[in-house]
């Protein structure tokens, strides 16, 4: 009988999935702390009474309305898109989904370049919409314009695998039952679809909330609330960007929370 | 014959698959589609239904044609293997589906026994009780041709037979042509009013159950539907030749001729013999299956499956000296 020597023994019995947490665990430490120091830095009244501050008032409107408004633009159009990706049978579709990915990884100031060529002043868009009195930039419609750029596909990828996991063959069944294709979308393919589109529409809400980059660029005014913590920053320090900072980390917890509960995760 | 349902040169090309030319006629019965996997069974019920179009050929529902209409047009019901229930509906939803009134609901549940289950969802449902909601739902609709594709696959034994035996009944009292494609021989049989065999996309024979088992046109055929005995022979003045041994076969075919021999293992009777002479052999192996024993029996060189009722006296055991008799031999 052989024996071995205790530290030996004991490092085998070391369980290397808790080394793996450990390593790990100091990334997770750099997520949090910083969250929990914003927390600490800001006292809970001097927030509470900054948030009825007209800026900050403001801001939280300007932001809500126009992610509400730009979520919605995504979901109009992102859904049949996603669809189509989801169910059409031609070499196309690899193409338009790499055109849907591009403003995820395009830098979003990039973004905001390309789309003032677009609507931006002195282009042929730009000119007419002013015209008519609904100016495409340094307004809602340029902030709406520059959070759906950045937003939407959001909504089009998640919903395509949403509706890729629902099994062709039920749609089939209900229009051999006698249901059209726009009775079997709302009945059986986009309840069964619903979770994942949920997931969609909450990530694109929240990519839109926190949407700087592009709006910078497009509508600097009226301030959304990821405008007004730089202005606040560089012109007040960093303890006035604090409050702003506070309800947006409150509004990225509640969309967690949202993909969490009702809708379905699509990273879990 | 006009056919109620109509299948005129119907074609299907899959990358390197080709289904049809396809003609087939049904009426007021069941024709069971009988063939291996991947002989196009359920791509023939996804032309009917409309799902897949067809490249060529018609479809045509009491002479209504169906052609480029989609499947919502068609009236046509189709129950699909697993059942393919909305799985976010109830069973009562699922039927009510597509049914006219609660009461249609109701009285398909009575007919398929399936009330206990209206307020379950279908992943609480085992696999024959989603059949019966599956049908109940397609029946639901009121179709005027019904389509099964294997809907008795995925069950086990027990649970199939039942259905199967309750599936008979109840397509004698629908006045709708049924198309039912399985790759089990023995639903072909019980079920069908006719069967058709398929094979690589084709028709290869279509009949009466008996017709198709008793006289198979091809070796395919013969083969499938559970002939296990298949020799080439020849026809000589005391029968047929396969071998070094002489089947008593009475033909009209010239001497000379090379038909091909089919004998059913069920038509095989052995019997325990001390003497040598026509037909006698050796047992090689006996495999119990349950109900019936199926022996092998060597006949000078010849290898010859029987199907043997285990009977109260001595069951037959490897090395026994028997004599076979055939009840009936079918030359192709």
């Amino acid at each position: 009988m052989t024996t071995t020597h205790p530290a030996r023994r004991r490092l085998r019995r070391l369980d290397w999935l808790t080394v793996a947490l450990a390593l790990g665990g100091l990334l997770l430490l750099y997520y949090l702390a910083p969250l929990v120091s914003l927390f600490l830095s800001a006292p809970p009244g001097a927030v509470a009474a900054s948030l009825t501050e007209p800026t900050v008032v403001s801001a939280a409107t300007t932001s809500i309305l126009a992610a509400a408004l730009s979520t919605l633009v995504g979901t109009a159009f992102g859904l049949p898109l996603a669809y189509w990706l989801a169910r059409a049978d031609t070499r196309w579709t690899d193409a338009v989904l790499a055109a849907v990915v591009l403003p995820l990884v395009l830098p979003p100031t990039v973004g905001g370049v390309v789309l003032l060529t677009v609507v931006g002043p002195n282009t042929l868009l730009g000119d007419v919409a002013a015209a008519a009195g609904l100016p495409l930039t340094r307004s809602l419609a340029g902030v709406v314009l520059a959070q759906t750029f950045v937003a939407s596909p959001f909504v089009v990828v998640t919903a395509k695998a949403a509706f890729e996991g629902v099994d062709r063959t039920l749609e089939h069944a209900s229009r051999s039952l006698g249901k059209g294709r726009l009775t079997t979308a709302r009945r059986v393919t986009l309840p069964l679809a619903g979770p994942g589109i949920l997931a969609g529409v909450t990530l694109a809400f929240a990519r839109a909330m926190g949407e700087f980059g592009a709006t910078m660029m497009l509508a600097y005014y009226p301030r959304t609330m990821p405008v007004q913590i730089w202005v606040s920053f560089v012109s007040l320090g960093l303890d006035a960007a604090y409050p702003v900072a506070i309800v947006l980390v409150v509004v990225s917890v509640l969309a967690l929370t949202v993909l969490d509960t009702v809708a379905s995760n699509p990273w879990r | 014959m006009t056919g109620r349902l109509r299948l005129d040169g119907l074609t299907k090309r899959y990358g390197g698959f080709d289904l049809g030319p396809i003609d087939l006629t049904v009426e007021d019965e069941v024709l069971t589609v009988l063939g291996p996997s991947g002989c196009g069974k359920t791509t023939l019920l996804s032309l009917v239904a409309g799902i897949v179009a067809a490249d060529a050929g018609t479809v045509s529902l009491d002479g209504r044609a169906l052609d480029g209409r989609p499947p919502e047009d068609r009236r046509v019901g189709l129950v699909f293997q697993d059942g393919a229930l909305f799985p976010h509906l109830t069973a009562r939803e699922n039927v009510a589906y597509a049914a006219a009134d609660d009461a249609r609901v109701d009285a398909l549940a009575a007919t398929l026994e399936i009330h206990d289950l209206l307020d379950r969802r279908p992943p609480a449902l085992s696999g024959g009780e989603r059949q019966r909601v599956a049908l109940a739902r397609t029946l639901a609709a009121d179709p005027d041709a019904l389509l099964l594709d294997e809907p008795l696959s995925s069950l086990d034994a027990p649970i199939r037979r039942r259905l199967r035996d309750e599936l008979h009944d109840l397509f004698r009292t629908l006045d709708v042509p049924v198309l039912y494609v399985t790759h089990d021989q023995r639903s072909a049989t019980v079920l069908g009013d006719r069967i058709a065999v398929l094979r690589d996309g084709a028709v290869e024979q279509v009949g009466p159950p008996e017709a198709v088992l008793d006289r198979p046109e091809s070796e395919f055929v013969a083969r499938f539907t559970g002939c296990e005995n298949v020799f080439e022979g020849t026809v000589t003045d005391g029968g047929v030749r396969v071998g070094d041994a002489t089947l008593p076969v009475t033909t009209t075919r010239p001497a000379g001729t090379t038909p091909t021999v089919c004998v059913r293992p069920s038509r095989v009777r052995l019997e325990l013999t001390d003497a040598d002479g026509p037909l006698c052999g050796t047992v090689r192996r006996r495999l119990n299956e349950g109900d019936d024993y199926r022996v092998v029996v060597v006949i000078d060189g010849l290898e010859l499956v029987a199907r043997v009722r285990p009977s109260t006296g001595r069951v037959l055991a490897p090395g026994d000296t028997v004599r076979a008799s055939l009840d009936d031999v079918h030359l192709l």
